[in-house]
């Protein structure tokens, strides 16, 4: 009579053990619908939103540098969403000079982009534009349904569609 | 041979009536523009038609609606009075056998009689028995007092509990209070709540229950906050609550404000909403102040308290008189909305004063936004703001943000056909040059239409030949002078023509330049008092902030401190 195998005997399978490094070890709780939106509510720290509001503080030619870090800062603000989870830009009130309106960072395209008075921002970031000018916000994160406007202290203000 | 024929052929004819149809289209050309001009002008005017019409129309509309609405409003309260009338009588008696127990007037005898005589005339009624119970609690007779008592909460528990939690409180006898007071609670689910717990948390914060009962109270609404928090949502769903309680705060701008933006700017709209949305600040900051400046009367003494909630619980919180009473708000908002239906309906939606259940945040909502048709008290309206304050202050910062981010950047003008574009008015040079260069424009063209027509040309002509003609015939002299002054006068007409057209452009030039500089005066204005009105959205901010929920359950008829957790 054949004995009954004994579990997890079997020793021909294969461990993988290969850590991948692209892969963060801690677990990753996905936020959708409204646990998203709550967790896009939560006030910003001082050290995200120092950084923002510094974005043209590297003159109008911005060394890529600068951008990785300001992408490094977001990915810092928000550990535990997914990138496709991050605003898709954030435009905000531009200091260079008078002739200067606003500037975008393009989290896709890594790209700074300081806008002169009159010039037409791209119409996805573009939504955020007149509140970006108002001194009440220090920039604003344009997503794909919202718009989330952060002040100084770090609170965020949501505006729909 | 067919060389022959072609040079004998005339064609001086066929080319003269070749011509003389060219020019004939020509005229035709003329005419179908002049008329074209005439069908442009009448359009205008009968677009303008229309609008007045349709705006005599929605006026008449509104006016009948008012007037329905008054008289469907008497019929309802004649209906409600019918119906219900006599439930009248029982809430009267109640709260007079309670009086006449105090100063012992009344026999016990006349109070058991007339008691049983409403529970004949109110059948289904969850007072009648109530009262009967009450009176024979007062002759000592138990029996009858539990009989009384198992039927009233067979009818209706929760407002028998709280009915009975209310009057032994009234007696001083804190235990049984207590008692009913927790029967109440153990009935209520935060998610659906009954309508009458109004009576209860007005009691509560204005301290009627005791300090025992306060704490425990606090303690109650601390956990069904918490409860449903847990809820995926719930706080959005505040957010979107108080943004809706908010907004219905709108202020209308008045029809004479901005008049000239009014009616030459196409953006018009977008900048009275925006305008609008910021002076909603004040008011919101205002309101809240208001409440918090008045001074929490407290009635003499807890006897009288407690009367003014039972008058309330019985009056106001009966299901069966629900449809009428929502009927009646309604058509009461329709009147205060001046026939706006639409409107009447929105209010009365954002309400939801008069549902049958609520869940507890809808009903701090409705005490603090709507407290007359909640029949929340000052105190009560105090504790509810504060209770609610983070999810107000949300709700307060994302329609700020919604209406900066909404304000038109750009405000076109349209004055007398001409387009232009102004951010704050300071354009102004460049948009008269616009302006001035449009209207030149305008009077060239339509100066290039006036020319002289064919019979002119014709009796210039005519004159010509008869004046040759005249050497051989005099009287054909007659006929060329005839001609020549023909021609003159369409000559000079045209100038006259010409000249009208410069002078009626003139006058159109200046009229549009008026209007286009008052225009801007208004933008300029309008940006001015939109940045005032916007600054005041700080003023409802640092005022949430400055207030606590721990501050405002109020205590008046003990002198124990609230606890609040």
């Amino acid at each position: 009579m054949r004995r009954r195998p004994l579990l997890n005997t079997q020793t021909n399978s294969k461990v993988n053990v290969k850590v991948d490094s692209s892969v963060e070890t801690r677990t990753m709780v996905e936020y959708t619908g409204l646990s998203l939106d709550k967790r896009l509510r939560q006030k910003r720290s001082h050290t995200y939103v120092e950084a923002m509001a510094k974005l043209d503080a590297g003159g109008v030619q911005c060394k890529h540098g600068e951008v990785a870090q300001l992408i490094q800062e977001i990915k810092n603000e928000f550990p535990d969403l997914q990138p496709y989870q991050f605003p898709i830009g954030i435009i905000a009130k531009c200091y260079l000079g008078n002739e200067y309106d606003v500037h975008t960072l393009d989290t896709k395209l890594d790209i700074i982009r300081h806008y002169k008075k009159g010039e037409g921002v791209p119409t996805e970031l573009a939504r955020g534009k007149s509140l970006a000018l108002h001194p009440g916000y220090e920039f604003i994160e344009v997503y794909t349904d919202t718009l989330r406007a952060v002040n100084l202290r770090g609170d965020v203000s949501i505006i729909k569609g | 041979m067919s060389e022959r024929v072609i040079h004998t052929a005339d064609l001086s004819r066929l080319e003269n009536n070749i011509n003389t149809l060219n020019d004939n289209i020509g005229v035709v050309s003329d005419q179908v523009n002049h008329v074209n001009a005439e069908v442009h002008e009448a359009r205008a005017t009968l677009e303008n038609l229309i609008a007045e019409f349709q705006e005599f129309v929605r006026k008449d509309q509104l006016e009948k609606n008012v007037q329905l609405s008054e008289t469907r409003l008497v019929k309802v309260r004649q209906e409600l009075e019918t119906n219900f009338g006599h439930y009248g009588d029982v809430r009267r008696r109640v709260t007079g056998i309670l009086q006449a127990v105090d100063v012992s007037l009344v026999k016990k005898e006349t109070i058991a009689n007339s008691s049983e005589e409403q529970m004949l005339s109110a059948p289904r009624y969850w007072l009648a028995p109530c009262l009967i119970a009450l009176s024979a609690w007062l002759n000592d007779n138990e029996e009858l007092a539990e009989k009384a008592m198992r039927e009233a909460i067979r009818r209706n528990d929760e407002k028998t509990s709280l009915f009975f939690a209310l009057v032994t409180r009234r007696g001083a006898r804190y235990k049984s209070s207590r008692e009913w007071l927790d029967r109440y609670f153990g009935l209520q689910d935060p998610h659906n709540l009954e309508r009458e717990i109004v009576i209860l948390i007005d009691g509560f914060t204005n301290g009627i229950f005791g300090p025992d009962a306060r704490a425990k109270t606090g303690k109650k609404i601390s956990a069904w906050i918490d409860e449903l928090s847990q809820k995926t949502g719930f706080v959005e769903e505040q957010h979107e609550q108080w943004k809706t309680a908010l907004e219905s705060r709108l202020p209308k701008l008045d029809d004479e404000s901005y008049p000239f933006l009014r009616k030459y700017s196409p953006t018009w709209s977008g900048l009275q909403s925006s305008l609008e949305g910021a002076k909603l600040h004040k008011i919101i900051g205002e309101y809240f102040n208001d409440i918090f400046q008045k001074e929490v009367s407290p009635a003499k003494n807890i006897a009288f308290a407690v009367d003014a909630l039972l008058d309330t619980l019985v009056s106001k919180f009966d299901e069966e008189e629900l449809p009428l009473r929502s009927e009646e708000r309604l058509l009461s908002l329709t009147i205060q909305e001046n026939g706006d239906k639409s409107r009447a309906q929105q209010l009365f939606d954002n309400e939801k004063t008069t549902e049958k259940r609520v869940s507890f945040t809808q009903l701090l909502t409705n005490f603090a936004m709507h407290p007359d048709m909640s029949n929340a008290s000052i105190a009560t309206q105090k504790f509810s703001i504060a209770l609610s304050k983070d999810w107000i202050k949300t709700a307060h910062d994302d329609i700020t943000a919604e209406n900066r981010a909404g304000i038109p950047l750009q405000v076109d003008l349209s004055i007398n056909q001409w387009q232009g574009k102004t951010e704050d008015g300071s354009n102004e040079g460049e948009l008269t040059g616009s302006l001035e260069t449009y209207m030149v424009n305008r009077c060239d063209e339509a100066l290039s239409k006036v020319k002289l027509d064919l019979k002119h040309w014709a009796a210039l002509a005519g004159g010509v030949v008869f004046t040759f003609l005249g050497f051989g015939t005099t009287f054909l002299f007659v006929l060329a002078a005839f001609c020549f002054i023909y021609f003159y006068l369409g000559k000079k007409n045209l100038q006259t023509r010409k000249d009208s057209i410069i002078a009626e452009f003139d006058n159109l030039l200046s009229n549009s330049r008026e209007i286009l500089r008052a225009c801007l005066a208004e933008v300029v204005d309008y940006r001015k008092e939109y940045k005032e009105e916007d600054e005041n959205a700080v003023i409802v901010t640092e005022f949430l902030e400055s207030i606590s929920p721990e501050q405002y359950s109020f205590s008046s008829f003990d002198t124990a401190r609230a606890v609040v957790k």
